[in-house]
């Protein structure tokens, strides 16, 4: 199997710069926060892009025409985003992955919609997101699956849980959502929602959110922030001496927290729409990627860009098997009749992505079967770790 | 709330407080030499942290120029806590005689000075980034040998919890204070700052080297903003590039505060600002922030010089 | 050409509209300026007037019918009652604040700044953390925002021209000049330094309106002290002693990442160069406004600057010109 993969592998490096000469590649554009404080995010989207655009390319593109991703940085702000996106549709891409903010997608997106772009949102989860139009669908699911998954896996492993507090970070779109569907699970089950305590997503330290909560003697802590600031939070937690379960939110879904919180990370509770350790082909073979090239396991948001980046090449080599690419340059209007049968094709297909089989509703609407919930298991050095699977 | 929840967020508001304190110390100081706000501060003491964690032997991620290199030897933290700090000092008088000197000889004002220090600012930050990445970067937690993560000092039932390295800070903070208080008040160094700090130019008609005083200073500013990054990334962890600008806001409203240029204000007006975050009540943390701002603003309104800053004279 | 000018205009339309939005911004921060006022407090005003009309258009408004723009009438009416609650607001904020000085009033006004945004991240009517979205659009592309901000940018150029030289113009130059004096020849500090401001509050209100709709949406990243800052920037970098400087350096700074961004695009760049100037861009912008102020230490724009290009002087400048006409006694 792996000999006869690499042979192909090997033709198709050979034949795929042949081919490539007579037709351009294929631009897709991939607009996301390259610089400022939300940095770190954009970071792993354009990992997971790049890799994602050198995997399909050595696999002959789109039925041996190239792909080439275009990068262009959206920066933290909306305007950012629109002056990216902008850049982008000026430049012919035949679709667009990106913004990584919500808010930058509000922003942005109907720009696109205008334009006529299709738009796949790598990590926008706020609720309205593809509504903005026909053009935009999203890779990233809405958190409400998870968060009563994570809720179940912590009352198996402690029925005793009785009180709960709630922590989140109220100036981050998606924490500020996720934590809804967490405070409505907890009441659901009928435990006791004893505080609500909030924080920014650039403080670093949570000592008086942490007091107030512990004063009541909580049994689980559920938190909806990012990296830096939920590892800080459940460093903080323990040192304070707190010793119940910790539930983190999608956010916290990211081998960045380990150095943050280090051996005190151990046992946190992870509501994931990305799990590593899925065992589809598509999936180990981006694991494996990625591990090469950044020496640690793939975060959700490295995984989301890729499946970004599949479902365009996926959905433009099944056009061009259906009514070929090439079909487009007799219409008077070749990039932009390309672009909406795109659309048309993405919304309609379905992709076996390393977040598991996905599909999208006419809204674009990602359909997301497998969520999952693990637990962080901290190694001995107390630097690395491993998501490990439960749920 | 009670006493000893009351308590317990006393220590929390002064733990928080110190670490304010202790990002305004540097800022401050050129301040009170030079009158100017230096925005880049923020992004020296985000340098202090990153070449502490160099000077440790550690290695960087898989990202940006510098991907996975590090020194071929490791220093234990203290000594490389002093080297990052040296470092960062020397960063800091870079600054100085590469964009603040010129700016002095040609006349900008006060303000192009903080103008062209946030510019410095953007370009450190995004230096940083392109050097190693966004990620975090943390000193192993065994940096501080083998104390414990935190301190209990009340009893079992009722509990005053401080994190040990935020008692760290709290007393680095103060010796920084001390050594400080003791260098502006009682050396002949101090005495010709201060005559530089009252009139450059009559200093210098005096016979003191003002440039190499200011160099000094900048030095100084550099090197305890230096060790102040990395005590605070061994908190926190180093949280990436933006790491000591998010410090910037806070850091502004406690040397205003405090009083400007007044180095025991520096300390003071933190302390004010974590007791009063610290003090908000837990049911309306949402607004625990706009609660430490409106603070600021009434505080400014009654006390318009700051808590420990003289009253200007205005002169006709 | 069209073809080129249309591309052109498609991708930098709204970079065009969004530099007119900064040399307004900027005129908002050097009203209270010209008082000799560091007030930081614009994005706050800038804020709350995007607040007023993203809420006007998506909850009092009537839904638009599919493929109908948002009226500009009531766009107009949106800027109006911005206008009128910045003004207010300013009023309420100014008056006490005023009366500090110096580094101290760009504190209190950061504090406002902070205040309103953790106000706007908690509140309900302004949607929190997302905010507010689907504003709806009076236009159909962002260039035709120019139909807009151009003439409320020559309206302000107009304005700031005659204010300058009028009566309340020289009250506020001669606040910010020497107060005391100004104080003694009979000028109310307080009543010309809170008008200053609140027509610098007026201003932003009525560009955040206007800017609401043109980014689709709004949120509490809008008004924070980094914009400030920025807005800061812009007038210094631009030249604080004339309008024309908030204006110049509000368009250039606003246009230099995106410059930036473009130059990285040439074709046929050594690839360490395009890489460096693709991932290095905002360390090439840092240090360009470093060195900005280095180069140009009084600013961009200086009062000196614009007297090469000035018809022959009038009465503005009193210190070389008007022969004496008053016999001596």
């Amino acid at each position: 199997m792996k000999r006869w993969f690499m042979l192909l592998l090997a033709l198709v490096v050979l034949v795929a710069p042949i081919l490539a000469q007579d037709a351009p590649p294929i631009k897709i554009g991939v607009a996301v926060a390259q610089t400022s404080n939300v940095a770190l995010l954009g970071q792993e989207q354009v990992i997971g892009a790049q890799i994602a655009g050198d995997y399909f390319n050595e696999r002959g593109g789109i039925n041996g025409r190239p792909i080439e991703l275009v990068f262009q940085d959206t920066a933290g702000d909306e305007a950012g985003a629109i002056n990216a996106f902008q850049t982008l549709i000026s430049e012919g891409v035949v679709g667009i992955l990106g913004p990584t903010l919500s808010q930058q997608a509000f922003s942005a997106d109907p720009i696109a919609e205008q334009a006529g772009v299709p738009i796949i949102a790598p990590s926008n989860t706020a609720r309205g997101v593809p509504q903005i139009g026909w053009f935009i669908s999203r890779i990233s699911a809405p958190v409400a699956v998870v968060a009563p998954n994570a809720v179940q896996a912590a009352l198996e492993l402690d029925p005793n849980i009785k009180d709960v507090a709630v922590f989140f970070a109220q100036n981050d779109a998606f924490a500020s959502s996720e934590t809804q569907t967490f405070q409505s699970t907890v009441t659901d089950a009928g435990l006791n929602l004893a505080t609500v305590q909030t924080f920014q997503t650039t403080d670093t330290d949570f000592s008086s959110q942490v007091t107030n909560a512990l004063a009541l003697n909580p049994q689980l802590a559920i938190i909806s922030g990012l990296a830096a600031d939920g590892g800080n939070l459940v460093r903080q937690l323990r040192e304070f001496g707190y010793t119940g379960l910790i539930i983190g939110g999608n956010g916290l879904n990211t081998a960045n927290i380990f150095p943050v919180c280090q051996a005190l990370c151990d046992g946190i509770i992870i509501a994931q729409a990305y799990s590593y350790e899925a065992d589809s082909e598509i999936n180990q073979t981006f694991r494996t990627i990625y591990k090469e090239a950044q020496g640690k396991e793939p975060p959700q948001f490295s995984a989301q860009a890729f499946a970004g980046i599949q479902v365009f090449v996926e959905a433009l080599t099944e056009l061009d098997n259906t009514v070929g690419l090439a079909s487009f340059d007799e219409t008077s209007d070749p990039l932009g009749q390309l672009r909406h049968h795109l659309n048309a094709q993405i919304l309609y297909g379905s992709y076996d992505t390393p977040l598991g089989a996905v599909s999208f509703l006419p809204t674009g609407e990602i359909v997301q079967e497998q969520f999952y919930v693990a637990q962080i298991k901290m190694n001995e050095d107390g630097q690395t770790g491993s998501f490990i699977f439960i749920r | 709330m009670n006493i000893a929840l009351f308590f317990q967020q006393i220590a929390n508001g002064l733990a928080i407080g110190s670490v304010y304190a202790i990002f305004a110390l540097g800022y401050t100081l050129i301040f009170s030499i030079l009158g100017i706000i230096n925005f880049a501060h923020g992004a020296v003491f985000t340098l202090g942290a990153y070449f502490t964690y160099t000077f440790m032997g550690l290695a960087f991620g898989f990202n940006g120029l510098l991907a996975q290199q590090k020194l071929p030897f490791g220093l234990p933290f203290p000594i490389a806590l002093v080297l990052g700090g040296l470092a960062a000092g020397a960063i800091g008088v870079l600054i100085e005689r590469a964009f603040f000197r010129p700016l002095r000889m040609r006349g900008g004002d006060s303000l192009l000075t903080l103008v062209s220090s946030l510019g410095i600012a953007v370009a450190i930050v995004n230096i940083i980034q392109y050097l190693v990445g966004a990620e975090a970067y943390a000193y192993p937690m065994s940096a501080l040998g083998g104390l414990p993560p935190s301190v209990n000092f009340g009893t079992p039932e009722s509990p005053l919890i401080v994190r040990t390295v935020q008692i760290v800070i709290f007393a680095v903070s103060m010796i920084i204070l001390a050594g400080l208080t003791y260098l502006i008040n009682a050396t002949r160094t101090g005495k010709a700052l201060r005559a530089v700090a009252e009139d450059a130019t009559t200093a210098s008609l005096l016979g003191i080297n003002t440039d190499r005083l200011i160099m000094f200073t900048f030095f100084l500013s550099g090197f305890v903003g230096g060790i102040a990054g990395t005590l605070v990334g061994l908190s926190v962890t180093v949280t990436g590039p933006y790491f000591g600008i998010a410090f910037g806001l806070k850091g502004l409203a406690v040397i205003v505060l405090g009083g400007l240029g007044s180095i025991p204000g520096a300390v003071i007006g933190g302390l004010v600002i974590g007791l009063a975050e610290a003090l908000v009540p837990s049911q309306s943390s949402a607004l625990k922030e706009a609660v430490a701002f409106a603070i600021l603003f009434v505080i400014l309104l009654v006390r318009p010089q700051g808590i420990m800053g003289r009253v200007q004279v205005q002169k006709v | 050409m069209i073809e080129f000018l249309t591309n052109f205009l498609s991708t930098y339309g709204f970079l065009i509209v969004s530099m007119t939005f900064s040399a307004m911004l900027a005129l908002s921060l050097y009203l209270p300026l010209m008082t000799g006022q560091l007030s930081l407090a614009s994005p706050g005003f800038y804020a709350l007037g995007g607040y007023i009309a993203a809420w006007m258009s998506t909850e009092l408004y009537p839904p638009l019918a599919t493929g109908t723009t948002f009226p500009i009438p009531s766009l107009f009416v949106e800027m109006l009652i911005a206008a009128v609650a910045c003004a207010i607001l300013a009023l309420l904020v100014g008056v006490p604040a005023l009366r500090l000085r110096g580094i101290y009033l760009a504190l209190a006004t950061i504090a406002f700044v902070e205040v309103l945004r953790v106000l706007s991240l908690n509140l309900d009517v302004t949607g929190k953390a997302i905010g507010i979205f689907n504003i709806p659009q009076p236009f159909v592309t962002k260039i035709e925002y120019l139909y807009i901000s151009l003439p409320m940018l020559i309206v302000c150029i107009i304005f700031m021209y005659r204010l300058e030289r009028s009566r309340v113009g020289r009250a506020f130059r001669a606040l910010r000049e020497d107060e005391l004096a100004a104080t003694a020849m009979g000028i109310n500090p307080t009543y010309y330094k809170v008008l200053a401001f609140m027509m610098g509050a007026i201003l932003a209100g009525m560009v955040g309106a206007v800017s609401a709709h043109f980014l689709n949406t709004w949120n509490a990243r809008q008004g924070t002290f980094d914009l400030s800052i920025l807005v800061l920037a812009y007038v210094i970098i631009g030249g604080s002693r004339t309008f024309w400087g908030s204006i110049v350096g509000g368009m250039l700074l606003t246009a230099l990442p995106e410059v930036l961004r473009a130059v990285a695009g040439i074709q046929g760049l050594p690839p360490f160069l395009t890489g460096f100037l693709t991932e290095g861009r905002l360390i090439i912008y840092g240090f360009l406004i470093a060195l900005g102020t280095l180069f140009f230490p009084q600013g961009l724009i200086t009062p000196e600057f614009l007297r090469r290009f000035a018809r022959p002087p009038k009465a503005s400048t009193p210190t070389k010109s008007k022969p004496l006409q008053t016999p001596s006694t």
